[in-house]
């Protein structure tokens, strides 16, 4: 064998081992995280922890109830808002690839993913609380709605054009009308990447501090009214990570494994669906 | 004696500016089966499209001239009822991956919405399985997925899907082009048995193909419809010399 | 059925048609023969159009097949071989013919002790036989009985050789009879052609089946 075989198979191997190390090194932040949230948080869950709203300064205990409600409402309704005009705008992009219109919504879906939340929370808070006149649980679904709508469209635009036209064409030759075909063939064919695209586009603003910041403002007490101030899991780890009382620093951490826990719970559902509703093609 | 089902005068499409159909001048026989060959971009596909109003849902696409079904021009009719009359199969099989092949055979009263009480459906897949001879091959596996059958199976079920809306025409855009050669002569000798109650066009740039299912073939070229005949006419002595150098393989 | 099984089929039929049809000219022209029947000659003239209808259709039939069904391997050969059989069997039609319109022009009825002495009988029965044989051997796919045919058309041709001699024997005795003699003497001729055509046949149902080649070969 030459010698310049021989480097070459040198440079190849140096090569492989150089990504292998590097892959790794992405790795390790991620494990460092999880083993120090886990270890901060673990041992202060417990059922009683997910159930009591947490205690005034100096009394010990209490929990992370309001928060956990909170953020399954403002989700909850920021989804509602976000999912049919998601999944809509979606399928107007597929199915109308080349008109004006969608060159550029689709560039202003791009410009909306790239929006910092924190600008996001200042133009809900000039365009919902100010007019209503005070903070509010809606506003900040609205907020955590507009994150989350760049991510849906995107996400059901690219499952849908993945879907060959032949399946659009046997509708139609069968006699159905444009919103039967969607609704019944399109859609149905696509389900398992809308709705991985939705799921991580929860999983994806279920972390959002900034945009609640100005919008749902948090509240020490379990509150329903979508009109009133709400608590979440990022405001109260935001507002009692930086108190000073330890406690407090304990529900946070715990309330920071509650969250991890949750998103990491939606991305394996992701994949579970992915998997469960994917249509063989 | 033989009605004519579909005419086309002066019939003309377009991509845009492309004039891709030139003037067809044609008529169909009642339950015959019509071949429509030529090479590559010739318009035979435009054509058949055009017959049941596909070729409009691309954007840019037009056409103009006359286009009658049984005495009624396809183009003042609303283009579902043009649909359901006449029916199609495509080039790939293209079954509903998400039906089981029963619903896929429905799936023209099912998926728009049409409802059938349940003797009523059994007969009309078990009628359109077997006339697309598939109900032997699959009457045990009804309610799998369509996606699992072989391509030639899936081409039948999509053959048995058109065919369960009782269309009076069937349009098939080279039906067999995706499938190996055992499948494609188990479509084409299921196209022989179907004339009996369909009127069948079929497009096909196989021109065996023409020569062995059709019993009249339109040779398109360059947009044009060069010769129009009975197919051991066209296949033993052609009029046009274009024909023959078509057929013979002497195209340059 | 594949639709070139069917087409096939129905080719297997009209050449087994025809087949029949030149059978019986064959026989009507010895009925006639044997029993100075010209009305009978007369009618296997009329029928010999049928069996060139019969050859027209064969051949745009296997035309067609080739131009629409694309035939190969055995049903390829099929084809070819009825193609080749189609045109021996019209040639087999047109000596019936011929032989009928010896017994128009013939001006007295054929002596028996003349057919016999040359032996004629003998070989228009081995003739007739010989083309039956051919017919059976085509219609079970039957190569045994289609090599038999090799044997019975050396029979055939050993009358024919042998035909001079009798007939100069018969004349020694008859010499009145020189104008009769003269038509068994066509007659003769004529059979070992159906002969020779028959054997062709055989080779063409032996090249089908088999994919032989036996033709121009001396020994079978």
């Amino acid at each position: 064998m030459s010698n310049l075989v021989k480097y070459r198979i040198a440079k190849s191997s140096a090569l492989k081992i150089f990504t292998i190390f590097l892959a790794f090194v992405c790795v390790v932040p991620l494990i460092f995280i999880l083993l120090y949230i886990i270890r901060a948080g673990i041992t202060k869950i417990n059922w009683h922890f997910l159930v009591n709203i947490p205690k005034p300064v100096g009394e010990s205990g209490g929990g992370i109830a309001n928060a956990l409600l909170g953020s399954m409402i403002i989700i909850g309704v920021a989804a509602l808002i976000a999912i049919p005009v998601g999944i809509l705008g979606g399928i107007y992009l597929n199915e109308n690839k080349k008109s004006r219109l969608a060159y550029w919504s689709r560039l202003c879906v791009d410009i909306l993913q790239g929006v910092p939340s924190i600008v996001i929370g200042i133009v809900a808070y000039f365009w919902l609380v100010k007019p209503l006149g005070g903070f509010s649980a809606l506003s900040g679904s609205v907020a955590l709605a507009i994150m989350m709508l760049p991510i849906i469209i995107r996400s059901t635009e690219e499952t849908l054009k993945l879907l060959p036209d032949s399946l659009k064409e046997a509708a139609f030759a069968l006699g159905m009308p444009f919103h039967r075909v969607i609704l019944k063939v399109i859609v149905p064919c696509g389900i398992s990447g809308i709705l991985s695209g939705v799921i991580l586009s929860v999983a994806r603003i279920a972390g959002e501090t900034a945009p609640l910041l100005f919008t749902a403002f948090g509240n020490p007490y379990i509150s329903t009214n979508i009109t009133k101030p709400m608590q979440s899991l990022p405001l109260l780890i935001y507002n009692y990570a930086t108190s000073p009382y330890n406690d407090w620093l304990d529900l946070a951490w715990g309330a920071s494994l509650i969250l991890l826990l949750w998103v990491l719970l939606l991305n394996i559902i992701t994949k579970l669906t992915t998997r469960r509703w994917k249509v063989q093609l | 004696m033989e009605s004519t089902i579909i005419r086309s005068k002066n019939f003309n499409a377009y991509f845009g500016e492309n004039h891709v159909v030139k003037n067809v001048n044609i008529e169909i026989p009642k339950n015959h089966v019509i071949a429509v060959m030529g090479p590559s971009g010739c318009g035979k596909t435009t054509y058949l499209r055009c017959i049941n109003r596909m070729h409009e849902l691309i954007p840019g696409a037009t056409c103009n001239g006359e286009m009658v079904l049984n005495d009624e021009d396809v183009y003042s009719m609303h283009p579902i009822f043009v649909r359901l009359k006449i029916g199609m199969v495509f080039q790939r099989p293209n079954p509903f991956p998400n039906l089981s092949i029963y619903d896929n055979v429905i799936a023209g009263y099912k998926l728009n919405g049409i409802k059938l009480p349940k003797g009523e459906r059994d007969k009309v897949v078990e009628q359109s399985l077997s006339r697309a001879a598939l109900w032997k091959e699959v009457k045990d596996s009804l309610h799998k997925k369509g996606t699992f059958l072989s391509g030639g199976q899936q081409q039948r079920l999509c053959i048995a899907r058109a065919i369960a809306m009782e269309p009076e025409v069937l349009l098939l855009d080279e039906p067999t082009s995706a499938l190996d050669p055992i499948s494609t002569s188990s479509v084409e000798d299921l196209l022989h048995e179907l004339k009996t109650n369909y009127t069948l066009i079929i497009v096909t740039h196989n021109m065996q193909q023409a020569a062995r299912v059709s019993d009249r073939t339109a040779f398109f070229y360059m947009g044009e419809l060069v010769e129009y005949d009975d197919t051991k006419k066209m296949f033993t002595n052609p009029r046009d010399n274009r024909t023959q150098n078509y057929i013979t393989g002497r195209f340059s | 059925m594949t639709q070139l099984e069917t087409e096939l089929g129905f080719l297997k039929n009209e050449v087994i048609n025809m087949w029949n049809l030149v059978r019986s000219q064959l026989i009507k022209a010895r009925t006639s023969l044997m029993s100075y029947d010209k009305d009978l000659a007369r009618e296997v003239i009329l029928k010999e159009r049928r069996v060139n209808g019969y050859e027209l259709k064969i051949d745009r039939d296997c035309e067609n097949i080739f131009a629409l069904l694309t035939p190969v391997a055995i049903d390829l050969r099929f084809v070819l071989a009825v193609l080749k059989i189609n045109s021996n069997l019209e040639r087999i039609g047109d000596i019936a013919e011929g032989i009928a319109k010896y017994i128009i022009s013939a001006e007295q009825p054929f002596k028996p002790e003349l057919l016999d002495a040359t032996k004629l009988t003998e070989m228009y029965e081995e003739s007739i036989n010989i083309l039956e044989d051919t017919l059976t051997a085509f219609e079970n796919e039957d190569t045994i009985l289609a090599r038999g045919v090799f044997k019975k058309d050396e029979f055939l041709d050993e009358i024919n050789i042998a035909a001079n001699n009798l007939i100069e024997e018969y004349l020694k005795q008859n010499p009145k009879d020189i104008d009769q003699a003269l038509y068994v003497l066509s007659i003769i001729r004529k059979l070992e052609r159906v002969g020779d055509q028959s054997k062709n046949i055989s080779e063409e149902i032996i090249f089908y089946l088999e994919a032989k080649v036996l033709k121009h070969k001396h020994s079978h």
